[in-house]
């Protein structure tokens, strides 16, 4: 109770801090100056119709190189974790799971090629529409996911999926290394031509990057998952 | 140069790269150590850019644009120096845990690839969301590494550590857009160039909880119980890797870095935070058992110093980087090491560290850790501190000062302490502590070869000289290689090299300066005679030995503040490895050290004070220090040298330290080291002359101090029962002597003074040496035990003869000398109730010294005893050498004293002696030592032919033989009692003897200890207990500044 | 529009934080610090925001030379992108570490695991 009290207390002190903030903030009726540089420079330096992307993908590039090893080394470490202990192979079976129904199996075999596709389409589109690398990453797992749902001890190879991750990753830094020698800088698109705006086949070398992080995203999220699965029924 | 960015393109790519190698542990350990080499070796080059060939700073920019509008990275020689000691940090680590990253593979491998870079990320860019991203890889990569320990309690460490980062992140989020809505920028040096106007309202909020998130990271007391249980439960490597490169090196350079938006109205809340850590840590270590948990919070303590650092940048100017980056180096080289040390062992105690003895080279590696750890020389924290306390002083930030000093106290008091439990706790022989592997151990020990290398860097960018281009301390240094020779061959060396020095360079010392370099050379190597009764090879003695006289030799020769400085502390270290040499010296050499370091502190406090930011600061400049201030200064120098005389107050670590000490260490720390603090004082007064403090004279109360410590320091020599204990508090009264000479601040005091220097060294020497030896032939220093050997061993009966003549000031010996200097002294000045004191002393002094006589060498021979040697002969030798220098110090005082009387009279109008032929005047008469001896040798003569005449029919008479009572026993009976032999006067007088100020000091060392462990309770254990202590922490300091 | 969205992230991030700092429960307390992440990225996501403009993709609706004034700012929403990822990340590894806590201890009270202290 008086733990309850006394966290009350500090968070009412934060509360305050937070009432500041909310009383000092003016909303902007302009962009400032940076959002302003991104609106007005990105279709003709960058040549990606969705600022946002041009943004995480080629001017804070660094901070998604950063993003993607986050999960990189999240699905590292849980993979270190759960696969210490989690003892032998093939002895994970130690319970019988209910089966999973007509529906769930039948529907999963129509869905997941359905959802796989929508994933390549959300990266490989992402300089151009809403979405992305992660999103479309996020929606290759979640395919995945489906497949566990319907059989939790289907067995994915986690040699082919830390392949994928460490080609994806390699290709991504290595994409980037070229800006230094062909471009301005680490990680600038402008090593492809930016191409004609608003076409599939623009925006440099943003489609090929943000692909990668899709494929990396996918199979980082479903190691993640093959991993939690795997504690099933140990 | 490459680019720097291919640091982190490395480390990254080598961390993707192990993806491939699953099976293939060795190829990927091989990757991972060649992707750290090479990025440490485009550290190293561009660090050589910067510091040798004066490289400007260059910007890195990203996706070919310019900031804000891109993330751009600084490189400079600051993020050079530091990503190279991250780097190495990595690289070491991971030799180091060659095994484990072999058992858990590929993975743990990229995840320490990745927490490296991350630090690298950390350090170079100007971005704070960039900043965040980083920080976040290198949390998750903590989380991971801290897999890395078989231990299960990690586990738990592990989560704690993540629901901190949690609220960190939040709070880093939230500040971090309201700073961008703020400014318009997410670039820090954008913000910075317009923090003045936008550090209002909102800005300086989201800013305050920037500075909160990135400063949890530095893990400041008391929102750190987590990394305290990271430190203790995770592989060593890894907290080696947390403390030096994470915490000590990253996270104080993003503060640093963030701080150029804060500008100065936030250093304030920087050095409160950095203090409170500094201090509060190092009390709360004092209580702790554990080793890595004790140097978890070592580096709290540390890391809250460079806090303290950065927070006092606006005054430190140009010596910023050199201040901060000794004190950040030092910490990381050291406290790496000594984790990385900590590894060698499987026993988790502090006690269980004395596996290292019988290993020279570790414990040369743990002193030069500890040394770097507490700012001693000539490492570069030491430099570092001391323009740091320099500047803090001039700028009048006393109490900032204050508490960084005591705090260094505290550290120092228990990694001494942990230094005397390796040296003399039991070994625990069953147990198999102590692995060796040999990279470990190459590990281990090019850290320490890289400390020392610091310290030379450091010694060539100091603005003071280098001090490992000191002669006698090259030459103390060099017996470290010299450790394997046999004992008696470097005893030959060590006395050659100091008389040779001495010859050298006599000729340019004044006359005071050759009385005590006469005493600290010539002398030393009198008492080093001695030391060839030691056979083997006597590890680690000769290189203290000779620290402590280098210490002295430069001290005498020191003509800045800094040098005299930096002399005192070789002479206490030096003095301290040898005291702590003694059987049972463990506790006692833990009070000296303490004792002296706080000493040297209260020193180092008085000449900041003095200098008032003037560097270098000449001894001399001492007499101009101004009105308000100089008395404070006088007060703080003569405290500090009072210590080192051990007055009374300040003398409990004497008796032990002094009567513990192997036999020939004893007259070197007794007859030699307590010199150093009576040439302080003399260059005090010399310089600063009389003092008063709120119409207080402080001479005065050194007068009375000096009486005091005469008078008490004898009487509880009558007390003593164990011999060399009597002589250690004979020192005190024979120190209170010279100190009230001193204090009487006339010619004749000062020539009183100098006399027992000298005095004092020889039958001090002659006296412990003597009793030494006694001791190590009958086995046991408690007089009541002995009896009757003047038979057996006459020679060392004849230096204890001479030497009490000596002592107690009766014709004919030098001691009458000095007392006819004293009572003329006395005579001159108008004090007449201290005088009273010293009056009192001298006959006590002769209780004292009558037990020497009467209980050892007279009466009856214990029985245990009928078989026993004279002394050996290396250890009568010196005596010997003392007896004869007695008689012709007696004869012709004035070889040595006209001289310092006529150095003197400058500094006195008009006071001095006249010294003509063999006789000496002064207005109260004369003293014609030739004469007196005359007499008294022709008295002597006389009474003992008369004696030779009368007793020469006299039979032998064996002890037992009783023939003429017409009884015979059968037994030895005991009819020499001496046990408690002044009984008497101990019932008068005994309520003086009350330990008082021992019990004084150990209350508050008990005090210091209950209130440590009382509050490190404060750390529960509980996760999400230290995650409202990070709120409350977050909170409260919002509370503290809140005008935003 | 802004104030609400602010007010109600802030709230979050307060009612997560209460969440993950009283209940003992550890599976609880990541929920809870999921709730405040939420909040975080609500606030985030409303600093940028901008009343009656549109998303910063250009199209159609919004032509390249009209952009600075038709859209919102796009810099916040490629931040929050990247902190919604290092959340997750977060999250899972507490999921992770919480599975190994259970499975030494048998128990996810967070005050079972307190060991190491003092």
């Amino acid at each position: 109770m008086i733990k309850r009290f006394i966290v009350l207390l500090f968070l009412l002190g934060l509360g305050l801090v937070f009432a500041g903030l909310l009383s000092g903030y003016s909303a902007d009726n302009e962009l400032n100056l940076t959002g302003r540089y991104y609106a007005e420079h990105t279709a003709q330096d960058i040549g990606a119709a969705n600022i946002v992307t041009a943004i995480i993908v080629t001017y804070r590039g660094l901070d998604t190189l950063g993003e993607v090893t986050v999960l990189f080394l999240t699905a590292t470490i849980v993979a270190v974790l759960l696969g210490r202990g989690v003892a032998q192979k093939g002895k994970s079976l130690q319970r019988d799971l209910p089966k999973s129904g007509e529906l769930l199996t039948t529907g999963s075999f129509l869905l997941v090629p359905l959802i796989l596709l929508l994933g390549a389409y959300v990266f490989i589109n992402g300089h151009l529409t809403p979405g992305g690398g992660f999103q479309g990453g996020a929606i290759v797992a979640s395919a995945i996911l489906l497949m566990l749902l319907t059989d939790p001890l289907r067995h994915f190879s986690h040699r082919l999926i830390s392949i994928i991750e460490s080609i994806s990753g390699l290709f991504f830094l290595g994409i980037g290394v070229l800006g230094i020698f062909l471009a301005g800088g680490f990680l600038d698109n402008r090593i492809f031509p930016i191409g004609e705006f608003g076409s599939l086949f623009s925006a440099g070398a943003i489609p090929v990057i943000y692909s990668l992080i899709g494929l990396k995203v996918g199979a980082e999220f479903s190691s993640m998952l093959v991993n939690f699965s795997e504690t099933e029924g140990s | 140069m490459v680019n720097a960015i291919f640091i982190l393109v490395i480390g990254l790519g080598a961390a993707f790269l192990l993806g491939f190698l699953r099976d293939k542990r060795k190829l990927a350990y091989v990757v991972t150590l060649a992707a750290l080499v090479s990025m440490a070796w485009i550290a190293a080059r561009w660090l050589l850019f910067f510091a040798v060939d004066g490289g400007a700073r260059t910007e890195i920019f990203t996706a070919g644009t310019l900031p804000p509008f891109a993330i751009n990275l600084h490189l400079g020689i600051a993020e050079a120096a530091l990503m190279l000691l991250v780097i190495l940090c990595g690289l070491f680590s991971a030799i180091y845990m060659q095994n484990t990253l072999m058992r858990l593979g590929r993975r743990m491998m990229s995840v320490l690839l990745v927490f490296v870079m991350s630090l690298c990320g950390i350090i170079l860019t100007r971005d704070v969301f960039n900043l965040f991203v980083f920080f976040e890889l290198a949390v998750i990569a903590t989380a991971g590494l801290i897999l890395l320990c078989e231990d299960k309690r990690t586990f738990a460490a592990g989560f704690k550590y993540l629901i901190i980062s949690q609220i960190v992140s939040i709070l880093l989020l939230v500040g971090i857009i309201f700073a961008y809505h703020a400014s318009g920028s997410l670039n820090i040096d954008d913000m910075a160039a317009m923090s003045s106007g936008t550090l209002k309202g909102v800005g300086s909020l989201a800013f305050f909880l920037m500075l909160m998130a990135i400063m949890t990271e530095a893990k400041p007391f008391p929102a750190n119980g987590w990394a305290l249980d990271i430190y203790e439960s995770a592989h060593p490597a890894f907290s080696a890797l947390f403390s030096a490169a994470m915490a000590g090196a990253a996270a104080v350079y993003a503060i640093d870095k963030l701080l150029l938006i804060g500008a100065s109205q936030w250093l304030p809340v920087v050095t409160a935070i950095g203090l409170l850590s500094f201090v509060a840590a190092n009390l709360l270590a004092l209580v702790q058992t554990n080793d890595r948990r004790t140097l978890g919070y070592s580096s709290v303590g540390q890391v809250g110093l460079i806090l303290v650092v950065i927070g006092q940048r606006d005054i430190l100017g140009e010596h910023y980087l050199y201040i901060v980056g000794g004190i950040l180096l030092s910490h990381a080289v050291a406290k790496a090491g000594l984790y990385w040390l900590s590894g060698l062992l499987s026993q988790r105690k502090l006690t269980d560290w004395s596996a290292l003895r019988g290993h020279p080279l570790l414990i040369f590696a743990f002193v030069s850790f500890v040394a770097m750890l507490t700012g001693l020389p000539p490492f570069p924290s030491f430099y570092a501190k001391w323009d740091l306390v320099m500047l803090l002083a001039a700028e009048n930030r006393l109490w900032i000062l204050a508490l960084i000093l005591i705090a260094t106290l505290l550290e120092a008091g228990y990694l001494f302490r942990w230094f005397g439990y390796i040296i003399k706790r039991e070994k625990e022989t069953d147990k198999q502590i102590l692995s060796l592997a040999s990279h470990k151990l190459a590990v281990v020990l090019s850290t320490a070869v890289i400390s020392w290398g610091l310290a030379y860097l450091w010694g060539e960018l100091s603005a003071h000289g280098n001090l490992l281009y000191a002669l006698p301390l090259l030459f103390a240094l060099s017996f470290l290689l010299l450790d394997q020779l046999p004992a008696r061959i470097k005893n030959s060396l060590s006395i050659a090299g100091m008389v040779a020095y001495f010859m050298v360079s006599y000729p340019t010392y004044d006359p005071l300066q050759l009385i005590f370099g006469a005493i600290f050379l010539l002398g030393s190597s009198v008492i080093l005679l001695a030391s060839y009764h030691v056979s083997g090879r006597r590890v680690g003695f000769y290189p203290s030995a000779l620290l402590m006289f280098a210490g002295l030799t430069l001290l005498i020769v020191a003509k800045d503040a800094f040098h005299f400085f930096a002399a005192w502390e070789f002479l206490t270290i030096g003095s301290y490895f040898l005291i702590l040499r003694g059987k049972h010296s463990e506790p006692h050499a833990l009070s000296y050290v303490i004792f002296s370091l706080g000493g040297a502190f209260l020193i180092l406090a008085g000449f900041a004070l003095a200098a008032q930011g003037i560097s270098p600061f000449p001894l001399e400049s001492l007499a101009q220090v101004a009105k308000p201030i100089a008395p404070w200064v006088f007060l703080l120098l003569a405290i500090g040298f009072m210590t080192k005389t051990a007055v009374i107050g300040l003398h409990i670590w004497l008796p032990g330290a002094h009567a513990e000490a192997e036999t020939d260490v004893s007259p070197m720390v007794s007859g030699i080291l307590l010199k150093a603090g009576l040439f302080g004082l003399m260059v005090l007064l010399m310089n600063m002359g009389k003092q008063s403090l709120y119409g207080v004279e402080l001479t005065y109360v050194m007068l009375w101090m000096g009486a005091l410590s005469a008078f008490l320091g004898n009487l509880m020599a009558v007390f003593q029962e164990d011999a060399k204990r009597l002589l250690a508090y004979s020192s005190i009264g024979q120190m209170g002597y010279a100190l009230f000479g001193l204090a009487l601040m006339n010619q004749l005091g000062w020539l009183m003074a100098l006399m027992f220097v000298i005095n004092h060294y020889i039958y001090k020497s002659m006296l412990f040496l003597s009793i030494g030896g006694i001791a190590k032939r009958t086995g046991t220093r408690d007089m009541y035990k002995m009896g009757g050997l003047i038979a057996l061993m006459p020679l060392s009966f004849i230096a204890v003869l001479i030497g009490i003549i000596a002592v107690s000031g009766v014709p004919p010996l030098s001691g009458f000398g000095g007392r006819w200097i004293f009572y003329n002294a006395i005579l001159e000045s108008e004090y007449r109730l201290p005088m009273m004191l010293i009056f009192i002393s001298g006959p006590i002094a002769f209780l004292y010294l009558f037990r020497l006589i009467h209980t050892i060498f007279l009466g009856q021979l214990k029985d245990e005893h009928r078989q026993i040697k004279e002394a050996p002969f290396w250890i009568l030798l010196p005596q010997m050498i003392y007896v004869v220098a007695l008689m012709i110090f007696a004869v012709v005082p004035g070889l040595a004293m006209r001289h310092v009387d006529a150095y003197l009279s400058p500094f006195f109008e008009g006071q001095g002696l006249n010294w003509e032929g063999f006789t000496i005047t002064s207005h109260y008469g004369y003293w014609s030592p030739v004469s007196i001896m005359i007499v008294v040798a022709v008295i002597f003569a006389t009474l003992f032919a008369w004696l030779l005449f009368v007793n020469r029919k006299a039979q032998k008479v064996k002890q037992f033989n009783i023939v003429y009572s017409a009884e015979r026993p059968f037994r030895p009976e005991t009819t020499h009692f001496a046990w408690n032999f002044f009984a008497p006067y101990r019932k008068a007088l005994g309520f003086l003897m009350q330990p008082y100020v021992t019990r004084f000091w150990e209350t508050m060392m008990d005090l210091l200890h209950s209130i440590a462990d009382l509050s490190r309770r404060f750390y529960t254990g509980n996760g999400q207990t230290y995650g409202i202590q990070l709120l409350a922490f977050v909170v409260i300091v919002y509370l503290f500044k809140m005008e935003f | 529009m802004v104030y609400v969205a602010m007010v109600t992230g802030f709230i979050l991030i307060l009612m997560g934080l209460y969440g993950a700092l009283t209940n003992s429960n550890i599976l609880r307390m990541i929920v809870a610090f999921s709730v405040a992440n939420t909040g975080v990225n609500i606030v985030l996501v409303a600093v940028g925001y901008i009343d009656g403009r549109t998303a910063p993709i250009l199209d159609a609706a919004v032509p390249v030379a009209e952009a600075a004034v038709r859209i919102i700012d796009p810099v916040p929403q490629a931040l929050v992108l990247t902190a919604i990822v290092i959340g997750l990340g977060v999250t899972t590894l507490m999921l992770a570490y919480a599975y190994k806590l259970y499975e030494i201890k048998g128990t996810l009270d967070i005050a079972q695991f307190s060991e190491l202290k003092w």
